[in-house]
Parts: C-alpha cells; sequence; structure tokens
C-alpha cells in the first residue's frame, strides 16, 4: 500500500513537472508547472492614483531577468525583477527546480519600482554580483529611498547592498545597465542607460543631445579596481557618453562593431530620438557614431541583440519595434509617421526611423544592409525583448521575441472617440478620477510570443507558424542551460502572471557546445569564433546585457547541426586572440592562456577603390504626397539623366549630365587634365526643365551626336510648355543649339534611338512616366519618326503604363530590331512590327504573367548564344509587398467620389490577409466619403477589397493595374520564348536601377538603392551595388564596396578598370578595379 | 317637436365636435425648443466628428438655410427667400400641399442637410428616432406627418443640389501646404504637427460676401526678430503675457479656446479632448438669445440663419487672409529662440496665425446677433458648461467678441496684430451681411 501511494506520488510528481508544450518546427519548450519549479513569480501590477499608465509612461514595459551562477555550483540561478512587488532571487537547485532566497540572501524587501538587472563580477573576487535599476519614488514611500541596487556577492548565498560604497547608488529613471571593461584594466566599468519620462511634445531640435539631465540622463562609471579601490567614478562627459533629456534609453547591448577588438555600445531609444552607437575609440572615449553605420533604425527601439544570422562569421544586429501583424490591428493602431512628419523631424536633425524591427545584417565590407523586411521578421507587435541563440541546435541562430503590452494606448478609436468630451473634465479638474476610467477604456489583447526559426539563407519562415507560447504580455527574458543538457531553456517575465520557465525539450540530434571562458582579468567581450566541419562559422561575444532590462548566461552557447568544430579562435577582452584545436567535448572551458597566441590578421580584401567627381547632381524638391495624399512613390526625383560619349569627335569620352528643375544640364568635355565644364547658352536657358533621361543620336545624320533630352516631372500637367522634350543639334565641336521643333510635352522617363526604318537616320521611342496628378493612370508613350527635314513625328502614341525604361534590340528570329518597355504596374512589353507595317505590342514570350515596378532594361547575350537575353531590375524582395502570381498587389484607380481627382487606391496582402495600403486618415482626406463610410477605425480596419472600401464593384473600376513580381529577373532567350530566372537572392536585396553586362569578365554589375517610396514603404538602402558571375546560371559574386547613403541610378563603363557610378542627388563616383 | 329638435341639436353637436380638426399638436409645433434641439443635437455630432473650424462653419450654414427656405413658407410675406440673397441660391419650388406643417417641415428639412454633411450617421438616427416620437405625442396627424417630411425633404434636397457646387468636393483633391523654410512663414506646431486646415477655403462660393478676399486685412507687420522691432515688441508681448496671467485672464483664454480636437501626450498614450468650435460657440450664444429673447420658432430659425451665414462668409475672409500671409505662430519663434520649454495655455491650432479667426468670425457673429437683438442685450453664456468650462457674462454681443478676440493673445496662440486685424475684417463682414443681407420685411 504505501509502495503504491509512493508510485502514485511519483508519477503525479513527474505529470506536474510541464503543463504546456509550444512546437515551431523541431523546436519543442515546455513551460514548467510552478508548483515543480518552485517559481511563482508575477509581476503583478496594481492601478494606484500616483501610479498607473497616465502617470508614468513606461508603467507597461513590465520587469527583467538576469541569469547567472552565484554560488559557482555550475547551476544558473535566476533573478526577477518586479514593478510593484518585490525582486526575487531563485537558487537552481538542480533539475530545474528553484528555491526562493530573496529572504535568506538579505535582498531589499521593499516593494519598489524595479527595470533592469545585471549580473556581473564587480569586484573580481570570483562571485558575480547583481546590479538593479530603478525609478525615483522618493515622495511615494515616506523618505525611503529607492536608488539603484548593487548588491555585492559575499559567496555564502547572501548579498550586501553596496551601491552608495561603490558610487553606484544612481538616483533617477533608469533602465538598465551593462558591465564591460572599457579600457582593458582588467576591471568592469558600467554604462547605465536611463530614460526620459516628459511626453513627446515638442521635437525640439537635436541641440538639447549636448545638455545634461540629471535623472534621465545616461551615465558611464569607471571601475577603479585596478586601482585597488572597490569604487566607480563618473566618467561621463569625459567618455563622450550623451546625458541629455532627450533620450528614452529602452534597448542596451555591447558589441565590437567595427572589429577593432574594443567594445562599442548600442543604445535604442524609444520615440523620435535615433539610437546611438557608441565606438569605443579605445583611449577611454567613445564617439557616438549611429549614422555612419546605419542608414535608419527602428523608432520605438525596445529591444537589441546581436548575433551571427547566416554564417557568415559576421555579427548582425536585431531591435524591436511595435509594428502588429495582424492587418485588422495594424489598420487601427497609429502607424508609421506621415510623410510630411518625416520631413519635419528630418529637418530638425533626427536621423531616419522606422515603427518596426529592424535587422541589420553585416555584409562583407562591414556595412550592413536591413533586412527586415525581406524575412518578414519586422512586424512582432509590441516587442521587446529580442534573444539571438540556436534554440535547436541545428547551427543557425534563431530568433525569440517577447512581446504584448497590457493596455494599447495608441488604438485610433480609443484616442478619437472613447476618451471623449468628457474628457474636457479631465483637463481642469476632476483628474484622478477620471484616469482610472480613461485607462479602464484602452483595449487590451494578449499576444503570444515569436520565435522565428532559422532554416538558413536568411529564411526565417512566416510569423503564423512562428507563434511561441500561450497568449500573454511578456518582457524581460533570457536564456540559459539551465539543466546543463545541453540546450537553452528560456525564462520570461510576464505581467500579471507567473513567469515562464520554458524547458528545451527539442531532440538530442543536434550537438551543441557550451564555452566557459576563464581568465583573471574581466572576459566581458571577448570574441569568440567557432569553424565548423561544413565550412560554416559562428561568431559569438561574452556579453551578457542584451534583448530588454535582462541580461543572459555568461556561457557560450553555440549549435553545431550534425558538424563538429575543428577550432576555437578566441579574441580576449585585452584584444589578444588564442587558437584552441579540437576534438572538443560538449561543455568547455577556455582558460587564458598567453601561450596559445596569434597574431590575427584581419584581412578584408578590398577588390575595389572609389573616388568621386566633383559634380553633383541636385534634385530640386517636390513632394509628390502633398498632392496626391494616396501615391506610394515619388515621380519627381528620377534623374539624373546622363550620357557618357565623345562630343567633339577627338576620341575621349564626354560626359552630359541632366539637371533638374532650375538646374542646367551640363556636360563635362574630356581633356588630357580631366573634365572642364562646357559653356552651352541653351543649356542655360532650358534650365528650368526638369531632365529626366536623355539620348545620343545622329539626328540630321552629319556624323556627330546630337543629344534628345526628356522632360519630366510630376509638378506640372501635360502639355505643359515645362514638360516639353529637347533636341540639341551638335555642331562637331560640342557646341550644342536647341532645334526648335515640336515634341512631346508629357512627364517623360525614357528616350531611346533606332533607326527603325533605315533610312540613315535615327527615329526614337520615347516612354512617358505618368499622368501628373493622376498617379496609375497611363499617359502616351510616342514612337518618333526622323523625317529628315529637322522634323520629327510620332507615327505612333499608345498608352503602354507608366513607363521607366525600353530598350531596341533583336530578340526573336528575325533579323529586325524590336522595343522592349517595362515600367510600373506593366508586364514586359514588346513592340515589333507586324507585316503591314504597324507597329504591336505584345507580352514577353514565356513571361507574360510578370507584373512588376520594374527600373531598368538591359538586353545581353549571357550565354553567348548569340541570342538576345534579358535583365530586368525591380524593386526586390526587401520590401513591404511580396506579390506573387496568386495574391498581386493591385492598382484601382478611379475617380471614386467624383470630385474630378483619381483616386488610386492599393490593396495588398499583409500577412495573409488584404488590406488597403493607405490609412483611413490618408484616404479620407482625399475622399470624404471614406469618413462617411467608416466613421470608426475599427470598421475600417475590417475592409479587405475595393468594393467594401468604396461601394464600387471591380468590373465598374476604370482601371486596375496589379504587380506579381517585384524580384529583379533575368529572362534567357530561347529562342521561340524566353525563361525567367530571378536574379540570385543578394541582388534582391534592394532596388535594381540598372546593370552592365561586362562581356569579357562574364560579370553583370548591377546597381541601385532608392528613396523614391513613400514612408510607409521605407527607403530601398540595403544595397547599393554588386557583381553577378554568369556561367550557366547567375551567381552573386560580391557586393560593391559603397557608401550607405548613396542612391545610384546609372552604372557605365569609362574604360577597362573603370566604372562610373551616376547617383541620384549626389556626386559622381569613379569605381575603379584593383584587384582580380 | 321638441324631442326632433332636441336630436337635430344633439348630431349638430356631434358633427361640429367631431368635425373639429385637432390643433393641439399645431401649438406644440410652435415651440422653438423643437429647433434648438436640432441645432444642438447637430452641435454634438459636429463636435463627435471633430469638424474643423471652417468646415463646421459649412455644416451649419446649409442645415440652417434649408430649414429657414422651408420654414418661411408659414409666414412668406414676413420672411424674405435667400435666394437671390446668397449666391446662386435658386427659388424652391413652392409646395402645394395643403397638410404641410412648415415648422415641421423646417426640421425635416435640418435633419436631412445635417445627415447629409456629417459622418456618424447612427447619432443621427437615434436623435430622428427621438424626434419622431415626440412629434407623435403630439398628436400629429399622420399626413400632416407625411406631407411636411416630404416637404422639407424636398427643400433639403433643393439645398444640398445647390450646396454640391460650392467647390467643398474640389477642394479635397487640392495639394496640401508644402512647408517653406523661411522662419517668416507658418510651420506645423507642436505637439502632433498637423498638416495646415483648409489651405484652399478661399475657393469656396461665399454666400453673400461677393468674394473671399472681398475685405483683405492691411498687411501683417514685416517679420523682424531685432530686439525692439513692431514685430518682435508683439512677439515679445505674447512670451511675456503668457508668465504673468491672471486668473481671469487665463478663464478668459480657456473659456474662448474652442478647439475642437486638443491632444494630450502621455508617453505613448494619447488623449483626444474635443469641443464645439469658434462657429459652435456663436452658434451657441445664439441659442441663448433667442431664448432669452423668448423668440418663437420662426424667430429662432430667422436668428440661426442669419448668425450661420456670418460665420461661414466669416470663415472663407479669415482663410483667405491666413493663407495668403502664412504668418508664423509664435509658439514656433518663442520655442526657437526664447525658451524650448515655453508652452502657450492654448495648444496652438492648426493653420497659420494671421488673422485670428475668432476675432474675425466672432466679430461677423457679434454684428449680426446685434441687428438682430439690439445693442446692449446683456446674456450669461452657458455655451461651454457642458465642454467642463464656467459661464461667462456679457454685456453685448460686442463685448463678448472683443472678450474672444483679446483671450487668444492670453491663450498664447496669437500676436496683438492678428487680433485687431481680426476684428475689423470681421466687422467689415458682418456690417456687408448685414447690409445685403434681408429676411425678415418690415
Amino acid at each position: 500500500m504505501k509502495k503504491i501511494l509512493i508510485l502514485f506520488f511519483c508519477l503525479i510528481f513527474i505529470n506536474c513537472k510541464n503543463s504546456n508544450k509550444t512546437q515551431i518546427h523541431d523546436i519543442l519548450f515546455e513551460s514548467l508547472d510552478s508548483n515543480y519549479s518552485g517559481i511563482d513569480f508575477i509581476n503583478q501590477l496594481t492601478y494606484k492614483p500616483y501610479l498607473n499608465i497616465i502617470e508614468y509612461l513606461y508603467y507597461y514595459n513590465g520587469g527583467g531577468v538576469a541569469v547567472g551562477d552565484i554560488n559557482n555550483d555550475g547551476l544558473e540561478d535566476i533573478f526577477f525583477t518586479a514593478n510593484q512587488e518585490i525582486d526575487r532571487l531563485y537558487l537552481n537547485m538542480g533539475n530545474l527546480q528553484f528555491r526562493d532566497i530573496t529572504k535568506q540572501a538579505k535582498l531589499d524587501l521593499f516593494p519598489s519600482w524595479s527595470n533592469g538587472v545585471t549580473m556581473d563580477d564587480v569586484n573580481n573576487d570570483g562571485f558575480i554580483d547583481i546590479y538593479v535599476s530603478k525609478l525615483p519614488m522618493e515622495g511615494l514611500f515616506k523618505n525611503q529611498s529607492t536608488h539603484n541596487l548593487l548588491y555585492i556577492n559575499n559567496g555564502d548565498l547572501t548579498f550586501t547592498e553596496s551601491s552608495s560604497d561603490y558610487g553606484l547608488d544612481f538616483l533617477g529613471f533608469s533602465t538598465q545597465s551593462t558591465f564591460f571593461d572599457y579600457d582593458r584594466d582588467g576591471d568592469l566599468d558600467m554604462y547605465l542607460m536611463n530614460h526620459a519620462t516628459h511626453s513627446v511634445r515638442s521635437y525640439g531640435t537635436t541641440k538639447k543631445r549636448k545638455e545634461k539631465d540629471s535623472i534621465s540622463g545616461d551615465r558611464f562609471y569607471e571601475n577603479l579596481l585596478d586601482e585597488g579601490k572597490n569604487k566607480f567614478i563618473e566618467v561621463t562627459d569625459k567618455s563622450g557618453i550623451l546625458s541629455s533629456p532627450l533620450g528614452y534609453g529602452l534597448a542596451l547591448t555591447t558589441t565590437d562593431i567595427n572589429d577593432d577588438g574594443w567594445l562599442d555600445i548600442y543604445v535604442g531609444n524609444d520615440f523620435h530620438e535615433n539610437d546611438y552607437l557608441y565606438i569605443n575609440n579605445g583611449d577611454k572615449t567613445f564617439t557616438e557614431s549611429f549614422k555612419k553605420y546605419f542608414k535608419h533604425s527602428s523608432r520605438f527601439t525596445m529591444g537589441v541583440d546581436v548575433a551571427d544570422l547566416n554564417e557568415d562569421g559576421k555579427l548582425d544586429i536585431f531591435t524591436t519595434d511595435m509594428m502588429p501583424f495582424d492587418s485588422k490591428i495594424a489598420l487601427k493602431s497609429g502607424g508609421e509617421d506621415t510623410d510630411k512628419l518625416t520631413k519635419i523631424k528630418s529637418d530638425y536633425g533626427f536621423e531616419p526611423q522606422y515603427s518596426r524591427n529592424h535587422f541589420h545584417l553585416k555584409k562583407p565590407y562591414g556595412d550592413y544592409a536591413e533586412i527586415g523586411l525581406l524575412t518578414k521578421t519586422y512586424a512582432t507587435d509590441w516587442s521587446w525583448s529580442v534573444l539571438l541563440q540556436d534554440y535547436d541546435n541545428d547551427g543557425n541562430n534563431d530568433i525569440f521575441i517577447s512581446n504584448g503590452i497590457a493596455k494599447r494606448p495608441n488604438d485610433l478609436d480609443y484616442i478619437n472617440y472613447l476618451s471623449t468630451s468628457n474628457y474636457s473634465s479631465f483637463v481642469l479638474t476632476k483628474q484622478n478620477e477620471m484616469k482610472e476610467e480613461l485607462i479602464n477604456q484602452m483595449p487590451e489583447l494578449k499576444i503570444p510570443n515569436i520565435l522565428f526559426k532559422n532554416k538558413g539563407m536568411l529564411d526565417f519562415g512566416n510569423i503564423k507558424e512562428s507563434f511561441f507560447g500561450d497568449p500573454s504580455y511578456s518582457n524581460g527574458s533570457a536564456y540559459s542551460d539551465l539543466d546543463n543538457d545541453g540546450d537553452l531553456d528560456l525564462i520570461v517575465n510576464n505581467i500579471n502572471s507567473i513567469a515562464s520557465i520554458l524547458e528545451n525539450k527539442t531532440s538530442k540530434e543536434n550537438k551543441s557546445l557550451t564555452i566557459e571562458l576563464k581568465n583573471k582579468k574581466a572576459i566581458k567581450g571577448s570574441r569568440v569564433t567557432v569553424f565548423k566541419s561544413n565550412n560554416k562559422v559562428d561568431v559569438k561575444e561574452a556579453i551578457t546585457t542584451r534583448g530588454f532590462q535582462s541580461s543572459t548566461t555568461h556561457r557560450l552557447h553555440f549549435g553545431l547541426g550534425k558538424s563538429i568544430v575543428d577550432s576555437i579562435s578566441v579574441r580576449w577582452a585585452d584584444g589578444k586572440t588564442q587558437i584552441v584545436n579540437g576534438p572538443f567535448k560538449e561543455k568547455i572551458q577556455i582558460i587564458y592562456n598567453s601561450g596559445k597566441f596569434k597574431e590575427e590578421s584581419i584581412d578584408v580584401k578590398n577588390n575595389f577603390s572609389l573616388s568621386v567627381l566633383p559634380f553633383k547632381h541636385e534634385e530640386d524638391i517636390y513632394l509628390d504626397y502633398e498632392r496626391e495624399k494616396l501615391i506610394p512613390e515619388l515621380l519627381s526625383s528620377e534623374g539624373p539623366a546622363f550620357l557618357l560619349a565623345d562630343f567633339n569627335n577627338d576620341k575621349m569620352l564626354d560626359i552630359f549630365i541632366g539637371g533638374a528643375r532650375y538646374r542646367p544640364s551640363q556636360i563635362l568635355i574630356a581633356t588630357k587634365l580631366g573634365y572642364e565644364l562646357a559653356d552651352i547658352n541653351d543649356f542655360r536657358i532650358d534650365q528650368k526643365y526638369e531632365d529626366v533621361s536623355a539620348a545620343t543620336f545622329d539626328a540630321d545624320n552629319d556624323g556627330d551626336m546630337d543629344i534628345y533630352v526628356v522632360s519630366g516631372g510630376n509638378d506640372y500637367k501635360e502639355n505643359d510648355e515645362l514638360m516639353m522634350d529637347r533636341i540639341y543639334i551638335n555642331d562637331g565641336n560640342a557646341n550644342f543649339s536647341r532645334l526648335s521643333v515640336a515634341l512631346p510635352s508629357t512627364n517623360g522617363s525614357v528616350v531611346v534611338s533606332h533607326d527603325i526604318d533605315d533610312d540613315g537616320y535615327d527615329d526614337l521611342f520615347v516612354g512617358s512616366r505618368s499622368i501628373p496628378g493622376g498617379y496609375g493612370l497611363s499617359p502616351y508613350s510616342f514612337i518618333i519618326k526622323n523625317t529628315r527635314d529637322g522634323n520629327f513625328e510620332p507615327i505612333v502614341q499608345s498608352r503602354l503604363g507608366m513607363v521607366t525604361d525600353a530598350k531596341w534590340g533583336n530578340i526573336d528570329m528575325d533579323p529586325e530590331f524590336e522595343l522592349i518597355v517595362v515600367g510600373d504596374w506593366t508586364p514586359i512589353i514588346v513592340i515589333d512590327e507586324n507585316e503591314d507595317g504597324k507597329f504591336v505590342a505584345s507580352k514577353l514570350k514565356g513571361g507574360e504573367n510578370y507584373y512588376g515596378l520594374w527600373n531598368t532594361i538591359e538586353l545581353a547575350d549571357l550565354n553567348d548564344d548569340g541570342k538576345s537575353d534579358i535583365l530586368v531590375g525591380n524593386t526586390g524582395k526587401n520590401f513591404k509587398w511580396q506579390p506573387t502570381i496568386e495574391s498581386p498587389v493591385y492598382l484601382y484607380v478611379d475617380d471614386f467620389d467624383e470630385n474630378e481627382q483619381s483616386d488610386p487606391i492599393i490593396f495588398y496582402d499583409f500577412f495573409g490577409t488584404y488590406r488597403p495600403f493607405n490609412t483611413k486618415d490618408n484616404l479620407g482626406s482625399q475622399m470624404p466619403m471614406i469618413k462617411k463610410r467608416f466613421n470608426k477605425y475599427k470598421d475600417f480596419s475590417k475592409v479587405e477589397t475595393i468594393e467594401n472600401l468604396t461601394g464600387k464593384k471591380e468590373k465598374n473600376i476604370l482601371e486596375i493595374k496589379k504587380l506579381t513580381e517585384l524580384k529583379s529577373m533575368l529572362f534567357i532567350n530561347k529562342g521561340e520564348d524566353f525563361d525567367p530566372t530571378p536574379l540570385p537572392f543578394e541582388a534582391q536585396w534592394s532596388s535594381i536601377q540598372d546593370f552592365f553586362w561586362d562581356k569579357e569578365t562574364e560579370e553583370i554589375f548591377y546597381v541601385g538603392n532608392s528613396e523614391e517610396f513613400v514612408t510607409e514603404l521605407g527607403a530601398q538602402s540595403a544595397n547599393p551595388g554588386g557583381i553577378i558571375e554568369f556561367d550557366n546560371q547567375a551567381i552573386h559574386k560580391e557586393f560593391l564596396p559603397l557608401p550607405i547613403n548613396l542612391n545610384l541610378r546609372r552604372v557605365i563603363k569609362l574604360n577597362n578598370d573603370n566604372m562610373l557610378l551616376i547617383a541620384n542627388n549626389d556626386y559622381i563616383y569613379i569605381l575603379k578595379r584593383i584587384n582580380d | 317637436m321638441i324631442k326632433k329638435i332636441n336630436f337635430k341639436i344633439i348630431l349638430l353637436f356631434v358633427l361640429t365636435i367631431s368635425c373639429t380638426p385637432n390643433t393641439e399638436y399645431i401649438e406644440k409645433l410652435e415651440n422653438p425648443e423643437l429647433f434648438q434641439d436640432a441645432m444642438q443635437n447637430l452641435t454634438d455630432v459636429i463636435v463627435y466628428d471633430i469638424f474643423s473650424p471652417p468646415v463646421a462653419s459649412r455644416v451649419y450654414a446649409y442645415p440652417s438655410i434649408a430649414a429657414y427656405e422651408t420654414m418661411r413658407f408659414s409666414k412668406p410675406k414676413k420672411f424674405i427667400t435667400l435666394s437671390g440673397q446668397v449666391k446662386e441660391l435658386e427659388q424652391v419650388k413652392s409646395p402645394e400641399d395643403k397638410n404641410i406643417n412648415f415648422n415641421l417641415a423646417a426640421l425635416y428639412a435640418f435633419n436631412k442637410v445635417g445627415r447629409a454633411l456629417i459622418f456618424s450617421e447612427d447619432k443621427m438616427d437615434s436623435f430622428d428616432e427621438i424626434f419622431y416620437k415626440k412629434i407623435k405625442s403630439f398628436k400629429t396627424p399622420r399626413r400632416v406627418i407625411k406631407s411636411s417630411k416630404k416637404y422639407g425633404e424636398f427643400v433639403a434636397d433643393h439645398v444640398l443640389e445647390w450646396a454640391k457646387y460650392d467647390n467643398y468636393n474640389q477642394t479635397r483633391t487640392y495639394p496640401k501646404y508644402t512647408i517653406r523654410e523661411p522662419e517668416n512663414f507658418w510651420k506645423p506646431t507642436p505637439p502632433d504637427y498637423m498638416d495646415g486646415i483648409e489651405p484652399h477655403w478661399n475657393k469656396i462660393r461665399t454666400l453673400v460676401i461677393k468674394s473671399a478676399g472681398m475685405f483683405p486685412s492691411k498687411p501683417p507687420i514685416k517679420f523682424d526678430l531685432t530686439k525692439g522691432s513692431p514685430f518682435q515688441n508683439q512677439l515679445q508681448q505674447v512670451y511675456e503675457i503668457g508668465e504673468n496671467l491672471s486668473d481671469e485672464q487665463i478663464e478668459m483664454a480657456k473659456f474662448w479656446d474652442c478647439n475642437p480636437y486638443v491632444t494630450h501626450h502621455r508617453g505613448h498614450a494619447m488623449f483626444a479632448t474635443k469641443k464645439i468650435t469658434p462657429g459652435g460657440h456663436w452658434i451657441g450664444i445664439t441659442s441663448v438669445a433667442t431664448r432669452k429673447a423668448k423668440s418663437n420658432f420662426s424667430e429662432t430659425i430667422n436668428a440661426y440663419v442669419n448668425v450661420s451665414i456670418s460665420l461661414f462668409d466669416g470663415f472663407i475672409s479669415c482663410w483667405d487672409e491666413k493663407w495668403k500671409t502664412l504668418v508664423v505662430r509664435p509658439e514656433t519663434l518663442i520655442n526657437k529662440y526664447y525658451d524650448e520649454e515655453w508652452l502657450p495655455i492654448l495648444q496652438t491650432p492648426p493653420f497659420p496665425e494671421y488673422t485670428s479667426g475668432h476675432s474675425v468670425i466672432s466679430r461677423a457673429a457679434a454684428v449680426t446677433l446685434t441687428d438682430l437683438f439690439g445693442e446692449n442685450f446683456n446674456f450669461v453664456d452657458t455655451t461651454e458648461l457642458k465642454y467642463g468650462l464656467p459661464e461667462r457674462s456679457f454685456n453685448s454681443f460686442i463685448h463678448a467678441s472683443e472678450e474672444a478676440a483679446i483671450s487668444r493673445l492670453y491663450g498664447g496662440i496669437h500676436y496683438m496684430m492678428a487680433i485687431e486685424e481680426g476684428v475689423t475684417q470681421g466687422n467689415k463682414v458682418g456690417v456687408f451681411i448685414v447690409d445685403n443681407l434681408q429676411t425678415k420685411s418690415n
């Protein structure tokens, strides 16, 4: 009987260990029952009139988690911070069972607001200490001071609070701290990240960054342990750390961004203040250099982590923001800034930000490509912690994100309608009574956390297959191998529910390697590179503060998949590199051993050098979206027009650069000493035109190159005098005069010449981009015949679409040339003359279903089979719209509200649901009927079709266009038709604006990047250019070493070693090959 | 013989009684509170739907015009048609149906036009339901309701068709205002940096004044930040007054805030407080005046239509000046050059500074009300009670309008020049309308 009872109890015991399972592909976690684990910690929030979301803007940010072995018994212990409860310390007893030793450890038992927590050995005595960041609440707790706390580990499971002795008893709005050795003197110094609490009212200017704020500005403290003192001194100013009232610091980590062996600091700021990147200069100072490395960042940055996410041995950075992935929530929440506001902030000196997660992938030359959109990891709702680790040990680091906010204050119905006119009383008198009611009315929504499994090659699956665990409000999180079984477990601090201890139960098929670094001096910041037998590399830094308000295990964990580790390279915090060779057990220690040091050579092969020609294209500032509120892209920053040709017959190639409106076109004559600006009167007279494109051609058959310049711009109506194209006749010596002739006056985009009728005189095709004021409608494009008497007659005019580029070439079996045309929302159009001499347009055979936002087309015989293949540059995959043939992006154009202006309305697939591209506010400002149809944002958020939105049936709509493919493509000419292939993966990271096919080296140069999309879509900034090799198939060879801010429009070969790169609103660059 | 006579008398008596039409409802439909309720409901929906001040003036005017053009048929000699007096409005076809009660018809006309112009139709639904129940409770005969509704809505359609051509729809497509760099030009203001409201409002067809630019103000003082210059003095005045306001001045500023959408930010949280617009405030004063003067149903409508027409043209005139002169708001300059922390008491509304909207339209409305009710008409303005503000007493409409004007200086959102010139401008508009619009015959 007794035996049965014991057995019975044992069974219950075992069964009660785990409650919920979560499986993401092969990754399996089980949530431990608190009765088993002994962890019953809850970060419980209780409304108080003096403490709530209205009184304190970060009331719902949650608490933190720190993991570390406090008693050196090989088992990692856990510390939770609470906002309105007591912080707790749990001792790991083994078998995933913990004991609450808060009281025994002599920790503070007074419940005051704690935020972040870090564990580190501050006094180098071999035991890790604990630092807790807190809020100042003196007035509330009868003079009990609530400064930050430093618990020094006494080595016997007790701690002594010593923040005052150590000089770290900062009293202010602290979020989190991080310890690292900034000056290589062997002890840990500290960065303290604080946050401002005033509501954002005015963007003021960035001048405020120079000010010092005593309770909200960040701090830096130097540890004097190396001088024998157990003390820190504040060195904020000396070290160049900003300490201003502008910063809402929420995300903090350290990493060596520039590979110089010194740890740099990443600070993520909420709201409009940019994130900070402090580069460690190695001399006890830092330089804030964010914009040197990143083109843009997340706006409401809350969490950050660093890891190698594509197995290339380079560390990538991920920051979290708050973009919803459910279109119903997205459409009724405040979202991206309007374009107007984007410009205002930029004018105030703020760098660009977007309200979405950012995934900065480090490229070979050390610059970053932001690929959150590409990997579809950009929207995980209100997100806090991000922890990049290999959770299934398959060799690829996965992305864990904790998310959820207890009350959603940015619901637009709530803001505009629920907090109604009664609220007037709020401002005047009845504040306290109203507060609670207002808060109660805020919508609530629990959502599950996210775990994106890294499937390799930057494939992270999609959001729907990545929901992790039950819906909750999860904030600070940490990972550690709590049961020492070789895989990482997760600890999550939740609001108003028990903290989650998630045991990793993924199969043991995949191996792992756990490394503990040992050094008498600080090991923080050491970098460990693991070389695997599959020729892949993984690299991790010994840092612990990461994610959100939390710190993780000191041990370094590497998933190996089926590989083994050949060797390990450790670059210690003092810069010395040590190599250790395998084989290795699953858990190892690496001890600092100078005998094994090796010189680390960082050889960055630079195959190219870049120089600048001092001629700049200056774009004029016309903001299309102010006139057409619904357009997705600017149509007025197309230039510059550029030509490379010998205008004066001296065998040297001269340059023509078109000018934007009110800037004259320029000709640069090539001389032995460089380029000289030619003085051309007619160019000066004609500077009022906006030059969009140009072509050389022999208009008068006199043997020299004349120029056709296409005028464009979205700021004047069609047929306005300022839109007329021009021809300049060359007298043979590069003296150009304008030909008096009537030419098309549309918003032109391209001109290409070809002698259509073989009469010795070049004819032309002129493509048009848009009808100004009517985005989406197709303007006329023209085939113009050169009538040889100084006249040019359009013989064909056709509404081909919003044309962007065209080429004459022979792509079929007959000897005549065809005209291939591409544009926005168009297929690839082929125009051919039929037997009757009529020009007929058709879709490219084999590519009929490809509708894209094509930018450029190039004809090249890539496989040397005598037939022209086609390269088409598109927007790429790193984009919010990711259409397919099955779920295209739709553009509906009509005057829906009958007020004499066409309304372009776009619908696209947003994580599985179709939704309008524009916000309700935008649509309503152009079409008031929308405000009437959808008074509430909630009703608007349910719209999935154009008929829902406007009441108009599709069959009655004036014009419907679509996109089915945004990848840049290659069409191989098979004779009868074409074989479509997407260009290599890396070439899809940004928009491609031009190609150059180098026949000799069999290389395709491509260039791109652009800022022509509205804020809702974002700048295309990830890849200004690269090289694709073609040898039977297209393979990405390398990226080009180019500045991050470059938006390139053209790549042209100048001579054997040099390429000209033409940028929009920037200088001309010369790219020179220096290696082979 | 006597029995026969008695019978005839009884029969006559009975017939007389049963043939006497039920006239109680007619008296009940004379109650001006019916119209006051309808106007209040319209105001509530305008507030709820967050209409900007100029657009709100449109939502007040057209329903009032429809109500007036219907009501006047009850006394066609006393109340002159607006057609021929307001631009392009044609005479509505005279009613033929004898069953129409013109007060009731006027209410239907008002509600139909109102409904067409607001967004939250569900709110109109609720009101219509209550309204219908009320009329039934008066024992209004069904045929009267039917005929009155039919005619009222007929007039409503006529007015709506005419309203369609006032360019409102077209101006929805016109470009937004593009910010100009130089210091003196208006820039969006914190906390929300909203786009400037209605930069093309001067293209709306005016009602009585000949054109938007008929009463231009004298040019604003030349922009000059040098200490002691006329402009800088005015800027300094706004800055300093903000630091030393008396309680009375603060109360005045808040009383005349009339900002329909004020946002309050608390971190990621944001709340909006909604109120009536400046035009709405004067509509409210009209309700106070008509009640105090014990205006009957017709006179109540008469008062509202005159005031709302004044407001309508006043806003067009003022907005024309604002978007022509594009003067930068004090807050922008003060934050940039004097004190980054300085906050005006009121949230700066999202449109350029010169001339002051409240100064213009308050004066225009006051001139109209003075013409209607007399010069020394004192009253207690209870309009803002509903929005958490106290009541204030005024000796006259002009007095109230003067306080409205100066309150903008206390509120920290206007220079003195915009106030003074605004009052002048408003006066011109008001006087012109009084001289050129006659609704009541003498």
